[in-house]
């Protein structure tokens, strides 16, 4: 099955869930596949591991990446780009928004209301059973509240990212899948995917899982660590 | 508790709460925000405190009077925010009050950057405050390492009644890695009879209790500082901690180096073994007390030609190593700083120079 998302995409969800990885990865998928792909960092909460981190990368294979002005870029001041809104308005054929974590990052979106009056978009929560905060459903749907008081918005979909990071084994894919399709069930929105570590993906029997899957090249690495190359 | 994915921060956090420390105070700062804002969360579940202080002048005298009248407590900032609560700090060992602070380093000196750093290598084991004390050192290279050491400092820090600083620059802090978490500490009720001021009505004896820092007499002062030397003494005798790296081999470089810094040349130390060449590593886990028979007795062995002190600041450790290997090999220092964190490729390159210099020497 394949990812076929389109439009402005709103990629939320609590810090550390992997927004970022999930971004860069997803944009790096459909450029793949003939479509015309731009990426806005709008994480104001994080001070490292930000989609910054890839732009070049990104920018070789044809992917902007609109970020805050050269000066600010290792600020922890809440900047956003000026053509964040431009963005909006005129939009790529996937135009990807990398919000900040919980309530706190995604309060970043109702200072965009004006621009997003009249545009369709698609807000998806990343979800990590894996991570402290999303253990349970009270917990995921706690944090899905939060995010859309403090944006103004309404989560649209779910991208179930379980992950233990380089610990993770098919057994932590397939348990994040069944607590995804609950967490579906729920609520009543859609899967739009799931990932899986590119390294597992030859040892996973995809036929049990039952929506499409974004393979995930790590590139938010430690200096003692090598990012996966990207390519298109 | 099965394996979660944690920032390291977050961590921090929760091994606080796992050790019994139910009194936390803080001030945010880039890179160690997140310790405050998970406690904020997690204090009122467990019925603990967070309070912010209105500075880092505040919170450290905030953590000497909870710790003087006996509580379980912890601070955590990052370096700028330990300049400032440095002055209690001395206080604090002074009045001997177990505590323990959390310096997620960022680069500095002045207000720096909030990239990672090692810069404060000084500030925390040579003083920092002002006056005749040292602070037991702690150094994690990792996040689960760090959940380890915070849950080892309170009773190092009830043990010596002293404070005790964990060390982590800021990726410590902002990464995140799987982590378990030990079950709660069966935390002994602190023994603080003889010296916490928590009132004359839970207590057997009848002596009243003083926690003091103001020593007019020069020969109590000095009473009091040969008391604290005692201490810092049995520090070196019984809690020196560091973990050895490739040292059975015939290694011709060590390298010293802690923290996040270590597992970088430890990543080049694997490259280079699988090119035929052998270095090995000393990585302290205690700054403070610094593992000098270590250091010595590995510098001694005979394929050793040279020592690297490999560090994210521009040269602090260096000078321990020195004192350690006392001329034995020639000690050198390799770093930077300002969040430019060093990469397994340039250590390699670092260390392979020194091979080829000494060949030349030799030829």
């Amino acid at each position: 099955m394949d990812i076929s998302i389109e439009g402005i995409v709103i990629i939320s969800g609590n810090y550390g869930s992997g927004k970022t990885e999930v971004a860069i990865n997803l944009a790096v998928y459909r450029k793949n596949q003939g479509i015309d792909v731009r990426v806005a960092d709008l994480d104001i909460v994080n001070p490292y591991f930000r989609t910054r981190e890839a732009r070049k990368q990104l920018a070789e294979l044809g992917i902007e990446v609109v970020l805050p002005p050269e000066q600010y870029m290792q600020a922890d001041l809440p900047i956003i780009s000026r053509s964040v809104s431009g963005l909006i308005r005129h939009p790529s054929t996937l135009t990807i928004l990398d919000v900040g974590g919980n309530n706190v990052g995604a309060m970043v979106l109702a200072s965009l209301a004006d621009s997003f009056r009249g545009v369709s978009y698609q807000m998806l929560q990343v979800v990590n059973p894996f991570r402290p905060l999303t253990q349970t459903l009270d917990g995921v749907l706690k944090m899905k509240q939060e995010i859309e008081k403090a944006s103004g918005m309404t989560i649209s979909g779910w991208i179930g990212n379980a992950n233990l990071i380089d610990e993770s084994t098919t057994e932590t894919i397939f348990s994040g899948y069944a607590f995804m399709k609950q967490i579906c069930e729920s609520t009543g929105l859609p899967l739009a995917f799931i990932t899986a570590p590119a390294f597992l993906l030859s040892e996973l029997n995809i036929d049990q899982l039952l929506c499409p899957i974004l393979p995930i090249k790590r590139q938010l690495v430690p200096p003692w660590k090598q990012a996966v190359r990207l390519k298109v | 508790m099965s394996k979660v994915l944690m920032k390291g921060n977050e961590a921090i956090g929760e091994a606080a709460i796992r050790a019994g420390c139910l009194n936390y105070f803080a001030y945010p700062i880039t890179p160690q925000s997140e310790v405050a804002e998970y406690l904020a969360r997690r204090m009122p579940e467990v019925g603990g405190v967070f309070l912010q202080g209105e500075s880092e002048v505040a919170v450290g005298y905030m953590i000497f009077g909870a710790s003087a009248c006996g509580a379980r407590v912890m601070t955590t900032s990052s370096s700028p925010g330990i300049s400032l609560m440095s002055e209690a700090i001395s206080y604090i060992a002074c009045g001997q009050c177990p505590s323990v602070f959390v310096n997620i380093m960022r680069g500095g000196p002045g207000l720096g950057g909030i990239l990672p750093s090692q810069g404060d290598y000084f500030q925390a084991t040579k003083g920092g405050g002002h006056g005749d004390y040292r602070l037991l050192v702690l150094a994690p290279a990792s996040v689960q390492e760090a959940v380890d050491m915070v849950m080892m400092a309170f009773p190092l820090a009830e043990k010596y009644r002293n404070p005790v600083m964990i060390m982590g620059d800021g990726l410590i802090g902002q990464m995140m890695e799987p982590v378990v978490f030990p079950d709660h500490l069966k935390t002994e009720q602190l023994n603080t009879e003889t010296w916490a001021t928590s009132g004359m009505d839970t207590r057997k004896s009848s002596t009243r209790n003083l926690v003091k820092t103001l020593y007019l007499d020069p020969v109590q002062l000095n009473a009091q500082n040969l008391l604290l030397k005692a201490k810092y003494e049995r520090m070196k005798k019984e809690d020196v901690r560091f973990e050895p790296y490739n040292i059975d081999s015939d290694y011709q470089v060590l390298i010293v180096s802690y923290g996040t810094m270590s597992r970088v040349c430890r990543t080049a130390i694997d490259n280079l073994k699988n090119k035929g060449i052998q270095i090995a590593m000393i990585r302290p886990q205690t700054l403070f007390p610094f593992p000098e028979t270590a250091i010595r007795d590995a510098a001694s062995k005979e394929s050793c030609k040279t020592v690297i002190s490999i560090e994210m600041s521009m040269g602090q450790m260096v000078e321990d190593v020195e004192r350690c290997v006392q001329g034995r090999k020639p000690v050198e220092w390799y770093g930077k700083c300002g969040g430019e964190v060093p990469t397994p490729e340039e250590i390699m390159e670092v260390v392979q120079s020194y091979l080829t210099t000494k060949r030349k020497e030799q030829n």
